[in-house]
C-alpha cells in the first residue's frame, strides 16, 4: 500500500529546486543518523486484512448482560454511514469556521443535546471519557472554591475512582471524607455503580451549606430518558460517559465524556465550546469560542491541559439522539429497565438474592447462591457474559433493550442447571 | 481627585481619601482587543505589589493585570462581569476594575506620571 | 438555517415498543422531555447537508503545521469495526480476548522500535494526557528519592499544553529563549538547569520546523544535574525510520496517534496517545499493563509504583486498531514517509521563500515557519480567509508565538507535487492582490456565513439551543 502519490520523476525534480541530489542527503543533513530500525516487511492491503481479521477472530464477542460504565445499547444502521462520510471523519479541529461550519453546527447540537437531557444550563463539546470527566469537575471545582478537598460519595465507579485519585495526586487535590470548609466538590453517580438511583438532595444541601460544588456522575445517560434530572435536583456540575449513545463498546474506547453545568460556571469550563454568531450581514454560522480558557492560550494559567476533544464520537452521540428522538430513547430506557427487572425477579425465585437498597435503572446486584466465577464460567460456554464479579460472590448485571426476552430465559436456564 | 498614576504594565491608578481605584490604560485595551472576560480577585484578598491580581481575556490573547501597590481588595467592578466591553469603551470611568485599600501609600508615589507613562508607550511599540 | 430541534416529524422504529412505563418514585421521575422526534430520512438529510458544509483531508490539502494532516486510510475503518474488535466488551476477562490485547501489545512493541524506548502505555486518549503522565510520573519518581525539584523547562515555540500541564501539577514554568538560529539558546538553558529541574520538555523537530541542533549538550547538562528529558512527540512525521528519540537522549517521549500514525482527526477528535519511557521509568507506567506470559496475554495491575489509571479502560483500543493497521502497512518502509514529509516541506518552504520573511533560515524538517509581517499587521489573518475562497484549508496561523506574523505549514508525504504548486501558486496571488486590491484580502472569506464575529460570540454566549415554552 503506497499513499505517497510522488513518481521518481517527481522527487528528482523536487529534490533539485531543493539542492540535493538524494533524500538521504537531504535529511542526513540536519537529523543525525542512529541506529537502525527493525520492522516486519511492508504489508499490502489484502495481506493486512488477512492479519488483522485473524487478530480480531481470537476475541469472542458475545451475548452481554453486563455494563459497569459500557452498555450494549443497539446502534442504528444510519450511525455508521453518516459518521464515516469524509468530510466528518477526516476533517481537522473546527478552528478555521468558513472551513466548518458542519462539525460546528452538529457539535452545537450536542451541547444542546447534553443540556436538555441534564437540565444544566451549558455543556461543552466533549471531554475524552467519564472518568477524566469526573477528574476535569473537580479541577474546575478546585479553581473555582480555591479549595483542595473532593470529597466522594459511596458508588463511585471503580474505575473513576482510579482516574479521579490519579489526577488528584498529580494536581495535589486530596479526596477526603469530610465535607467542610476545606471541600471544593462532592461527587456523587446515580445510578451508581451498582445500580442503585439516589436522590441527591440531602446530599447537594449539604454540599452548598459548605459552599461546596455538587458533581454528579451518569454512566449511562440513557436513564436520563426516565429519570429525574440531576439540573432538577440542584447539581452544579453534572459529568458522564457518553458511549450508550450510538458508540459500540469497542473494548473500551474511543468512549465519549461529557461535562455540563449551571450558567455561573460556563467561564470555568474545560475544553472546546461551540457558540452561535452571526457575520456583518446577518448570516448566522457557528464558532469555537471562549477560547481564551484553553492551553493554547491561557498556558500555564489554563486550569486544563486538554485539547483533542472526542468530536467523531459527539456527532454520533448526537445522530443517535437525533434518530430515536424522545419517543425512541424514551423506549430504549424503559425497555432497559423492564428487561433487568425482569430477570432480577427470575434469578431471585432460583436463589440470588437481591441486595440493592434502592429503585434501580438498569443495573443491579445480586449475591449468587454458587461461587461466582463458576457462574460465569457456566454462561460463557453459552456465549453469555453474565455480570460483573465483584466479589463476595457478587454479580453487577445489566440488560439494555438487546437482551430479549428469550435471552432471559436462556441466561436463567443455564444458571438453574 | 488627585491625579493619576500608572504603572510599567500599563494600569492607572487613582487615589481617592483612603483608597485607590485601579484600572487599565487606553494603551492596553487597545493592544488587547475585545475583551470578552474578566475574572475579579475576592473583596477582602491581600496582594503585595506586582502579584497577578486578575486575568483579562479578549478573543484571542489572555493577560495578567498586576497589583499595583501592597494592599487589600475592598471593592470590584461587578459591572464587569456582565460588560467587559466597558474597559475597552470607557477604560478610565465606567471600565474601573477594583478599589484597593493600600497598606503603603508611599509605594503611589514613586509609580510613574502621566507625561512618564505617556513617554513609555509612546517609544515601545511591542 | 435549520436546527436538528426545528424538527417534529414521526419517528423511525429502531427497537421494538416498549409500552409500559417505569415503576418508580415520583421524585426520581422525569416529567418532561424536550427532545425532538424526527424521522430518519430527515435525519439523513440534515447530516448529510452538513457533511457537505466541511472541509476534510478527502476534500483538499490541509497545510496545517504540528497536526500532520495526512492521507486517513479507509481500510484501517474497516478494521476497527470488525465485530471481533468494536463488539467486544471491555469488562471481558482476557481468556476471551486474546486477540485485542495482542494488537495492544504488538502496537506497543512497534512503537518501542520505532522510538528506541523500553516500555510504553496507549491509555491515554490524547497527547496533552500524555504529558500529563508524563509529568506525573516524573513527579513520582522525585519524590521516591527525595528529591525536591519544583521547575520544568520549556523553549518559548513550546505547545500551550506544555506549560499547562507543567501548572496543573503545580510545578513552575521556565521559558528559555530561541536563538537566531531557532534553537533552544544553550547559554540561557545552561543559567536555567539546575537540581531542582524535574523535566526539560523539548519537541523535536521544534515547532519552527527545525531540528534541535544543541539537543546533545542540553542532553548531558540535563542529565548531569540529574533531570529528566520529555520529548513532546508532535513532530514524529520527520524522524521515523531517520531518528530514534532514545538516541537523541530522551527518558520519554508521547507520541499522537492521530498524527504521525494516520488515525483520522473526526473534525477535533478521538485521537490517541502513546506514552513511552525508558526502562527505569517502566514501573510508574499506568495500569492495568499488557504483558505476554507462556504465550498468553494478560492484564497485569500488580504495579505498586504505578502512578494509576488514565482511562476507564484501556485507551482508545479504536484508533490502536488503526495505528497497528498502519504501521504494518509500511513496515520496514516505514522511512519513506518522513524522507517524502521532509522533501515535500523543504520544496514548498523553497518555493515560498522569494515572497514571504523567514525567520530562521535553514533547511527545514517535515514543516516550516515563514511570515507575513511584511506586509502588515493582521496580514496572516486576511491570508488565511483569503485562502479558503481559493479552495484550500488555511495553515496554522499566529503559532509558534515568538514569530510575528506566522504562518506555520506541514504538507506530509501524502501530497503530490502538483498540490503543493497549486497551493504556492494560491498564497503568490494572494501576495499579489494584497499589492493591487487589499480589499479583496482584507474582506476574504467571500462565503457565506462570511467572517464570523467571534467577539460577540464570547461576549453575547448562544452557546446551545433553548426550548420555547409551549
Amino acid at each position: 500500500m503506497n499513499f505517497i502519490p510522488h513518481t521518481k520523476e517527481h522527487i528528482s525534480k523536487m529534490l533539485s529546486v531543493v539542492g540535493c541530489s538524494t533524500l538521504d542527503e537531504l535529511v542526513s543533513e540536519f537529523i543525525p543518523r542512529l541506529s537502525e530500525l527493525n520492522l516486519d516487511n511492508p504489508m499490502s492491503e489484502m495481506e493486512l486484512v488477512s492479519y488483522m481479521t485473524s487478530l480480531s477472530e481470537k476475541n469472542s464477542p458475545m451475548k452481554y448482560f453486563v455494563g459497569g460504565g459500557s452498555y450494549d445499547h443497539y446502534i442504528p444502521a444510519v450511525i455508521n454511514h453518516l459518521v464515516s462520510r469524509g468530510e466528518f471523519l477526516t476533517s481537522y479541529t473546527p478552528y478555521q469556521p468558513e472551513a466548518s461550519q458542519g462539525v460546528l453546527q452538529v457539535l452545537y447540537e450536542f451541547q444542546s443535546f447534553i443540556c436538555l437531557l441534564t437540565g444544566m444550563d451549558v455543556s461543552n463539546a466533549s471531554l475524552y471519557d467519564g472518568a477524566s470527566a469526573v477528574a476535569e469537575a473537580a479541577l474546575l471545582s478546585s479553581a473555582y472554591t480555591k479549595r483542595k478537598g473532593v470529597f466522594v460519595d459511596d458508588g463511585l465507579n471503580p474505575a473513576y475512582l482510579k482516574v479521579l485519585k490519579t489526577y488528584c495526586d498529580g494536581t495535589e487535590l486530596c479526596i477526603t471524607n469530610t465535607i467542610d470548609e476545606n471541600t471544593a466538590c462532592v461527587i456523587s453517580q446515580t445510578p451508581d455503580f451498582y445500580g442503585n438511583i439516589k436522590n441527591p438532595h440531602g446530599l447537594i444541601e449539604k454540599a452548598h451549606a459548605h459552599h461546596a460544588l455538587f458533581i454528579n456522575c451518569i454512566s449511562d445517560p440513557t436513564s436520563l430518558a426516565i429519570l429525574k434530572t440531576p439540573g432538577e435536583f440542584g447539581a452544579d456540575v453534572v459529568v458522564g460517559e457518553g458511549q450508550a449513545f450510538g458508540i459500540p463498546t469497542s473494548f473500551g474506547g474511543p468512549y465519549l465524556g461529557f461535562i455540563a453545568v449551571k450558567q455561573f460556571l460556563t467561564k470555568k469550563l474545560p475544553g472546546r465550546i461551540v457558540g452561535m454568531t452571526t457575520d456583518d450581514q446577518g448570516n448566522e454560522g457557528f464558532v469555537l469560542t471562549l477560547q481564551a480558557r484553553e492551553q493554547f492560550i491561557r498556558r500555564e494559567r489554563a486550569t486544563s491541559n486538554i485539547t483533542t476533544n472526542q468530536t467523531l464520537l459527539a456527532l454520533t452521540a448526537t445522530i443517535y439522539l437525533a434518530l430515536l428522538g424522545r419517543s425512541g430513547l424514551q423506549n430504549v430506557a424503559r425497555a432497559s429497565y423492564h428487561r433487568a427487572h425482569l430477570l432480577q425477579e427470575k434469578l431471585s425465585k432460583i436463589g440470588f438474592e437481591a441486595i440493592n437498597t434502592s429503585p434501580f435503572y438498569n443495573e443491579f446486584l445480586v449475591k449468587s447462591p454458587k461461587p461466582s466465577e463458576e457462574i460465569i464460567a457456566n454462561l460463557m460456554e453459552y456465549n453469555i457474559f453474565g455480570g460483573i464479579d465483584v466479589g463476595d460472590n457478587r454479580l453487577l448485571v445489566c440488560c439494555t433493550e438487546k437482551n430479549l426476552l428469550q435471552d432471559i430465559n436462556s441466561y436463567v436456564s443455564v444458571v438453574s442447571k | 481627585m488627585a491625579e493619576r498614576k500608572f504603572t510599567k504594565e500599563h494600569e492607572w491608578i487613582q487615589k481617592s481619601d483612603q483608597i485607590i481605584i485601579v484600572g487599565i490604560t487606553e494603551f492596553a485595551q487597545d493592544q488587547l482587543g475585545d475583551i470578552v472576560s474578566i475574572e475579579l480577585p475576592q473583596v477582602g484578598s491581600s496582594f503585595k505589589q506586582n502579584d497577578v491580581m486578575t486575568i483579562i481575556d479578549s478573543v484571542k490573547a489572555s493577560s495578567d493585570i498586576y497589583c499595583p501597590v501592597d494592599g487589600e481588595i475592598i471593592e470590584t467592578n461587578e459591572n464587569l462581569l456582565e460588560h467587559p466591553e466597558l474597559i475597552n469603551k470607557s477604560p478610565y470611568k465606567e471600565g474601573w476594575i477594583v478599589k484597593i485599600k493600600p497598606n503603603n501609600p508611599e509605594q503611589i508615589d514613586s509609580l510613574l506620571s502621566k507625561e512618564q507613562y505617556d513617554e513609555l508607550v509612546g517609544q515601545g511599540k511591542e | 438555517m435549520k436546527l436538528i430541534f426545528d424538527y417534529n416529524q414521526s419517528n423511525t422504529k429502531h427497537t421494538p415498543d416498549e409500552e409500559k412505563d417505569v415503576d418508580l418514585p415520583e421524585e426520581l421521575k422525569r416529567s418532561s422531555l424536550l427532545l425532538p422526534d424526527v424521522n430518519e430520512v430527515q435525519v439523513i438529510r440534515h447530516y448529510t447537508e452538513l457533511s457537505k458544509k466541511n472541509y476534510g483531508i478527502d476534500t483538499n490539502f490541509y497545510p496545517l503545521g504540528s497536526c500532520t494532516m495526512k492521507y486517513n486510510p479507509r481500510v484501517n475503518e474497516d478494521l476497527a469495526k470488525l465485530p471481533g474488535f468494536s463488539n467486544l466488551h471491555p469488562h471481558m476477562p482476557a481468556s476471551h480476548a486474546q486477540g485485542a490485547l495482542q494488537v495492544i501489545w504488538e502496537l506497543e512493541g512497534d512503537l518501542k522500535e520505532i522510538t528506541g524506548m523500553d516500555a510504553f502505555s496507549l491509555q491515554p486518549a490524547a497527547g496533552s494526557q500524555c504529558e500529563l503522565l508524563g509529568v506525573m510520573i516524573a513527579k513520582k519518581y522525585f519524590a521516591e528519592k527525595n528529591e525536591n525539584r519544583t521547575k520544568i523547562i520549556i523553549p518559548d515555540s513550546a505547545h500551550g499544553t506544555n506549560p499547562a500541564t507543567a501548572s496543573m501539577c503545580k510545578f513552575q514554568t521556565v521559558t528559555i529563549l530561541s536563538d537566531d538560529r531557532g534553537n533552544m539558546d544553550l547559554d540561557e538553558f545552561k543559567k536555567a538547569i539546575g537540581p531542582d529541574v524535574a523535566l526539560v520538555m523539548i519537541t523535536n523537530p521544534n515547532t519552527l520546523g527545525l531540528y534541535e541542533e544543541n539537543l546533545s549538550e542540553i542532553k548531558d547538562l540535563a542529565h548531569e544535574k540529574g533531570a529528566l528529558m520529555y520529548c513532546d512527540g508532535a513532530n514524529m512525521n520527520a524522524l521515523l525510520g531517520i531518528s530514534k528519540p532514545a538516541d537523541q537522549g530522551f527518558d520519554m517521549i508521547h507520541l499522537n496517534l492521530h498524527k504521525t500514525f494516520s488515525t483520522p482527526h473526526g473534525g477535533g477528535g478521538p485521537g490517541g496517545g502513546a506514552l513511552g519511557v525508558k526502562s527505569f521509568l517502566e514501573d510508574y507506567l499506568p495500569v492495568p499493563r499488557i504483558k505476554k506470559e507462556n504465550a498468553q496475554f494478560v492484564f497485569d495491575s500488580n504495579q505498586e509504583k504505578s502512578v494509576g489509571k488514565l482511562h476507564s479502560f484501556y485507551g482508545n483500543f479504536g484508533i490502536i486498531v488503526r495505528a497497528l493497521s498502519y504501521i504494518r502497512s509500511w513496515g520496514s518502509d516505514i522511512h519513506k514517509i518522513s524522507q517524502i514529509a521532509v522533501l515535500n516541506a523543504n520544496y514548498l518552504f523553497t518555493l515560498l521563500k522569494e515572497d514571504f520573511d523567514v525567520p530562521y533560515d535553514r533547511r527545514c524538517a517535515h514543516e516550516f515557519v515563514i511570515s507575513a509581517k511584511n506586509f502588515g499587521e493582521k496580514s496572516t489573518a486576511n491570508i488565511a480567509k483569503r485562502i479558503t475562497d481559493y479552495g484550500f484549508h488555511a495553515p496554522t496561523i499566529y503559532f509558534p508565538l515568538i514569530v510575528k506574523e506566522a504562518l506555520m505549514i506541514e504538507p506530509t508525504e501524502t501530497e503530490s507535487k502538483e498540490t503543493l504548486d497549486e497551493f504556492a501558486n494560491v498564497l503568490k496571488t494572494i501576495i499579489k492582490e494584497l499589492k493591487e486590491d487589499p480589499e479583496v484580502v482584507k474582506n476574504a472569506p467571500h462565503t457565506i456565513p462570511g467572517r464570523l464575529d467571534e467577539v460577540k460570540a464570547a461576549r453575547q454566549l448562544n452557546l446551545r439551543w433553548v426550548p420555547h415554552e409551549s
